[in-house]
Formats: structure tokens, sequence, C-alpha cells
């Protein structure tokens, strides 16, 4: 502890305690009648020293923590209090000034500041490196579905050329009904990744692409289409059987439902349906035409395709006489996903 | 009967491009000429009348069918569409194309765009509706397809 007398020039020391000369390593009559600043030494913060130059101008109270000097050199950390005491008059007699040594707290604060900036380089390197491996990934997405769709489109350009060259009706056929098949998975293709997120697809914008081509390929105008789609967001890995699926029956419905009737046209309209009741995704696709009365068993190929796709979707698949025509009802389970939280 | 396009064929994969050419022959138009890298793009365009020349992104020297579609822009014989499996590899103002066909398209879709094309050039704007996997510019967006 020490007191300072402000009334005489440059605010001498007029008493120390015991406890202030063995904290300061100095003798008594080395300090008294001397400045504090000699406590000071290169090292001690500026600004805390006009802090206190302040204070005492202003003869109020302060508190800082100080870097000081000893009379040997070394410093330690002060937490330092100096208040002005006044007698009734409100004159100003002296400054109080108590000292606390508070090393081992600044260094365990500087040991906590250390170790902060440490972790957070530590994260931010970290950081660094998982947003340069997400960047590769992504590049090697790219890259990847590149080729995939590149590759599509060279095995329908192959099935398409091998076609030309081909006479025999049934076997143009059949080359026709497997690129309807590979051009379903293209579509697919093309409107996977579209988004940001690569691990969801909108099921309602592919069958709208769908259905629009296959019933413009057919050139069958006379044969409408009506849609009913609620967005709908299914898993990336869900997107190839159901777009497989979808695409066997609106060919069926397109290739077998519409016989010529007895007034000699085939008009006819074809529904697609999609909608999803609580946890649930359905698939409805519907044609008005000759229904399934008289088709033959389930050896063909295109049902057993779609049979193997419903089992591997865990969807239950229905076909039910819509009298005109047929209704194929689907229901699958589907987590519950906004559109639009498609970032 | 619309006259029928003079198309020019930019692309490096050779299987896509044959089957191209016969698609665009078997809709009553004809194939001007083939490139695969952005070079023999160039020398094509200054040597051959085109009406449309369609550009993959990606050609034997690298992804420079951005440039291509840019130096026809500037003699401006002719109009692109991009056709390619990398869509998002398009700068946002399309280089002055038209616009884009997606990799991959279906046979259909082509038949439908070189129709739509076909009109739009020569008597636009298309009557036709946009066909699926065909994306315009924003610039021809408000003139071909503007929201009514
Ligand atoms: N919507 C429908 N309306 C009327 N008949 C249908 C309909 N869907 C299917 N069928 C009948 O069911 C049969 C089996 O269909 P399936 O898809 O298995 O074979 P496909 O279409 O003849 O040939 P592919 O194996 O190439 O698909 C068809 O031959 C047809 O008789
Ligand atoms: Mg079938």
């Amino acid at each position: 502890m020490i007191i300072t007398d402000p009334r005489q020039p440059d605010n001498p020391i007029v008493f120390v305690n015991d406890a202030f000369l063995r904290l300061s390593g100095y003798e008594r009559q080395e300090v008294l009648g001397k400045n504090c600043r000699f406590l000071q030494g290169p090292k001690t913060d500026k600004a805390t020293v006009d802090q206190l130059r302040e204070a005492i101008a202003e003869k109020v109270d302060v508190s800082v923590d100080i870097l000081n000097y000893r009379k040997d050199g070394s410093t330690f950390w002060n937490a330092l209090y100096i208040s002005p005491v006044s007698n009734d008059r409100g004159e100003l007699l002296f400054f109080f000034a108590s000292q606390l040594d508070v090393s081992d707290r600044k260094r365990s604060e500087h040991r906590i500041t250390a170790d902060k900036d440490r972790f957070e380089k530590a994260v931010k390197e970290r950081t660094r490196e998982l947003e340069a491996a997400l960047e590769a990934q992504t590049t090697l997405l790219h890259e990847v579905d590149h080729r995939v769709k590149n590759n599509l489109q060279m095995i329908s350009s192959l099935i398409v050329m091998q076609s030309r060259t081909i006479k025999d009706a049934a076997t143009r056929k059949s080359l026709a009904t497997m690129l309807e098949r590979i051009e379903a998975l293209s579509t697919v293709h093309r409107r996977l990744y579209q988004s940001k997120d690569v691990s969801r697809f909108d099921v309602a914008d592919f069958a709208r692409d769908l259905v629009t081509d296959l019933l413009t390929a057919s050139g069958r105008s006379e044969i409408k289409s009506t849609l009913d789609l609620e967005p709908i967001v299914i898993s990336a890995e869900k997107a190839t059987p159901v777009a497989l699926m979808v695409n066997e029956l609106v060919t069926n419905a397109l290739k077998h439902a519409f016989k010529e009737k007895p007034d000699g046209t085939t008009a006819g309209r074809i529904g697609i349906k999609m909608s999803q009741p609580d946890g649930h995704f359905n698939i409805e696709v519907s044609d008005d035409g000759v229904g399934m009365a008289d088709a033959s068993g389930d050896a063909s190929f295109g049902m057993r395709l779609i049979k193997s796709l419903a089992r591997q979707l865990h969807a239950d698949i229905e076909w039910r006489d819509a009298g005109p025509g047929t209704k194929v009802v689907i229901s699958m389970p589907n987590e519950p996903q906004q559109k639009g939280n498609v970032s | 009967m619309i006259e029928p396009l003079k198309v020019l064929i930019v692309e490096d994969e050779a299987l896509l491009a044959m089957e191209l050419e016969s698609l665009v022959e078997e809709a009553g138009h004809s194939v001007v000429g083939w490139a695969t890298s952005s070079a023999e793009a160039k020398a094509m365009v200054d040597s051959t009348e085109a009406d449309i020349a369609f550009v993959d992104i990606h050609l034997t020297d690298g992804p420079t069918g951005v440039d291509v579609a840019e130096y026809i822009g500037e003699k401006k014989n002719s109009m692109v569409v991009f056709m390619t499996a990398n869509p998002k590899r398009i700068p946002d103002h399309f280089a002055g194309a038209i616009g884009v066909i997606a990799k991959p398209y279906t046979m259909n879709g082509l038949i439908c765009a070189l129709r739509y094309l076909q009109e739009g050039v020569r008597r636009p704007p298309p009557k036709s509706v946009l066909p699926a996997g065909f994306t315009l510019s924003p610039a021809f967006e408000t003139v071909w397809a503007p929201v009514p």
C-alpha cells in the first residue's frame, strides 16, 4: 500500500507499507518522496498509464491491471486500485493506492488467449481443408455426371443408328421399346443434379417431361393427357425405379388402351396424378381405353419389370378396372420432404 | 412449307455428331459441317453459311464451346444453340446463344427442338411449345416466350 500527496509537486509517495517493499524489492528511503512512475518500464502499456493519469487528474478512483518493474528489473502484474481521499470541505488530501501481485492470473489469462488463438487457427485450417475436399468432390461429381449423361446419349444414339439398318418390323419395334426405356433413364439424369441438393429429385417436373415426350413421340395427337401433379421431392435413388415404372405404365396405355373404336376413332385420355398424403407418395396412371380384361397373364417383360420395381420401392401396386379403361394405383412410403428446401 | 435450316455441328463425340446429322437430315434440314475443336469450328464458321450452329461446351481442345459461340456471335452469320451435358458451364448471358438443349436429350425432344428452331429462325417467334430439355437464354426468352 502506498499513499501519495497530490498537494506537493509531482505527487510524491509519503507512505509505504512493508508489503509494498517486499513486492517491489525497494528500501523505504528509496521510494519515499518519489512519484510512482518509477514502477513503470518499457513493456508497461501506455494506454493503461494514460488511464491512471486521467483518473488522478480528475480525482476519481481507478482500478487497472498494469505491468510493473521491481528494483531488480523483473516484472509483475499489479492489480492496482487508486482512490482519492478528501477532507470534510472536499479538498483533496491524498491518493491511496493498493497493489496486488496477479502475475499468476495474468499468466493463465494469456495461456487461455493463446490456446483460443491456436484452436481458432486449427479450426480455420480444418475448415479450409474440408472446403477444399468438398470442392474436389463436387468437381468429381460434375465430371462423373457429365460422363453419365454423355454415355446415355451415346447409348440412345447407338440404338437409333442400329435400328435404321434393320428391315424387320418386329425387331425395330423392340429396339424402339428399348430406346423408350433408356430415354426414361435419360430424362431422369437430365433432371438429376439440377438443384444444388444432389440427393433430391423433383418427380413432378420429371413426369411432365416424360409424358409430354412420350405423347408427342407417339405422334398421336388425338390422345390427350391430364396431369395432376403435386410438387413432390423424392430421394435420388428412388428416381430411376419410379421413372422406369411410370414409363412402362404410360407406354402401355399408349400401346394397348386405345384400340380403334367402332366409330373408327382412337381418341382417348391418359391421366397421371401424383400426390403425397401423409408419409406416402401415390401415383395414379389411368386411361379411358379398352381395359385389361383381355390381357394375357403376367409373363410379359413389361409387367414383370413393373412388379419388380414396385418391390424395390416397397410400393403397393394395383390394377383397377376404371370402366372405361384402366387405373393403376401405386403407393409407397416417402419420408416427408418439403419442396423448396432444396438449396 | 417453311424453308429448311442449314446446320453446323460442333461436337467432339463422333457418335453423337453422326446421329445428330442423321436426325437433322431426316427432319429435312442439311448439315453444312462438323467440327470437333474450337479452331476447326472457327475455320468452318468463316468458310460456310449456316443458320444454326449446335455447339457442345466441351470440345477436343477443352471447354471452348462458349468461345466458339462468342466467335459466331461477332460474325453474326448464324445463331447458336448449346448442346451440352453440363449446362452449368454456360455463362448467364449465354454468349448470345438462343438457348441450350441439355444432354441427354430424347430423339423426340431433338425433333421437336428442330421444328421449334426452324419456326424461330424463319418465322419468329416460334409457334410450337418449348420442348422438354430445351432452355431459352434470358434474352431469347423475352422475345420468343414472353410471359403473357
Ligand atoms: N393400359 C392398358 N390397357 C389395356 N391393356 C393393357 C394396358 N396395360 C397393359 N395391358 C395389357 O397387358 C399386357 C402386358 O403388358 P406388358 O407391358 O407386360 O407387355 P407389352 O407392353 O405387350 O410388352 P413389353 O414387355 O415390351 O412392355 C399387354 O400386352 C396388354 O395386353
Ligand atoms: Mg409394356
